[in-house]
């Protein structure tokens, strides 16, 4: 059973980054963000499951944390960046650095 | 053989909520199929033993961030002028993932030739929150630790970079 985890953790994982890399909405960008996570958390758990040892589970709460951090930031970006341009376009976010 | 049903029912769930998250034009029809996901993999997480990381990612991805997700879409007032219009999206996504698609396929290829199944025998107390919990406090303390701060300086961070310019 490990192995069919592991397939389908690989194909969640290149499902977020078609999704990362082709769309342009900052919202869906940061969900195939969060979607890359869960991918590597299933194989680490399916991978913990199978050798009976609870480390690999610890990892994918710290993973967890991880991903609840950058959430607060991320949506703190998404209303900064829609107050100074009212569009969720990742090409019109160019201002890194200048003045609006 | 239960279990084998129950693995393909979920994965095909996931697959198909994820792929109508990466492909819907409205970022609320992405959060909403986005939940499903989450649910489906914690419900996978369940099937593998891992009760209390089940119940984590109930609480924390479904709970909290999707709902925090969801607020902020709601709260920014998004309409369909706000959005970007890809006119080439689903061009994009196709040529990502034809460019995608030989990267996974040489990972699927590995996965399925090598021999990486142990099989080890499952304890009682397996991924309950004792276990897991022992496991943290005995071996990761470091790691907890550093969380903690970074905790603290998304907490930081997310005010300076949300308060209104003076």
């Amino acid at each position: 059973m490990l192995k069919a985890y592991m397939i389908l953790s690989v194909v969640l994982f290149s499902i977020g980054v078609v999704g990362l890399i082709s769309r342009r909405n900052i919202i869906v960008i940061y969900m195939s963000i969060e979607l890359l996570l869960n991918a590597v958390n299933l194989s680490l758990i399916a991978i913990s499951a199978d050798l009976a040892d609870a480390s690999a589970q610890v990892i994918s709460l710290i993973i967890i944390a991880i991903a609840a951090s950058e959430a607060a930031l991320f949506m703190a970006l998404f209303v900064v960046l829609f107050r100074n341009r009212s569009s969720l376009d990742a090409n019109l976010f160019t201002m890194l650095g200048s003045e609006k | 053989m239960q279990n084998e049903i129950l693995f393909f029912i979920l994965s095909l769930i996931t697959i198909v909520s994820s792929l109508v998250m990466i492909s819907a034009h409205r970022p609320i029809d992405s959060a909403l199929s986005f939940i499903v996901t989450l649910v489906s993999i914690a419900a996978l997480f369940g099937l593998l033993n891992a009760s209390f990381l089940f119940v984590v990612q109930i609480i924390i991805y479904a709970g909290a961030i999707l709902s925090l997700i969801l607020f902020i879409i709601m709260f920014l007032n998004i309409k369909d002028e706000n959005l970007p219009d890809e006119k080439y999206k689903n061009y994009w996504l196709l040529g990502t993932s034809l460019i995608i698609a030989p990267f996974s396929a040489i990972l699927v290829d590995l996965i399925l030739r090598s021999n990486i199944a142990v099989n080890a025998a499952v304890h009682e107390n397996f991924g309950t929150i004792k276990d897991v919990g022992l496991t943290l406090f005995s071996e990761w303390v470091l790691p907890f630790e550093l969380v903690s701060i970074l905790l603290l300086v998304a907490l930081v961070g997310a005010v300076t970079l949300s308060k209104k310019e003076v």
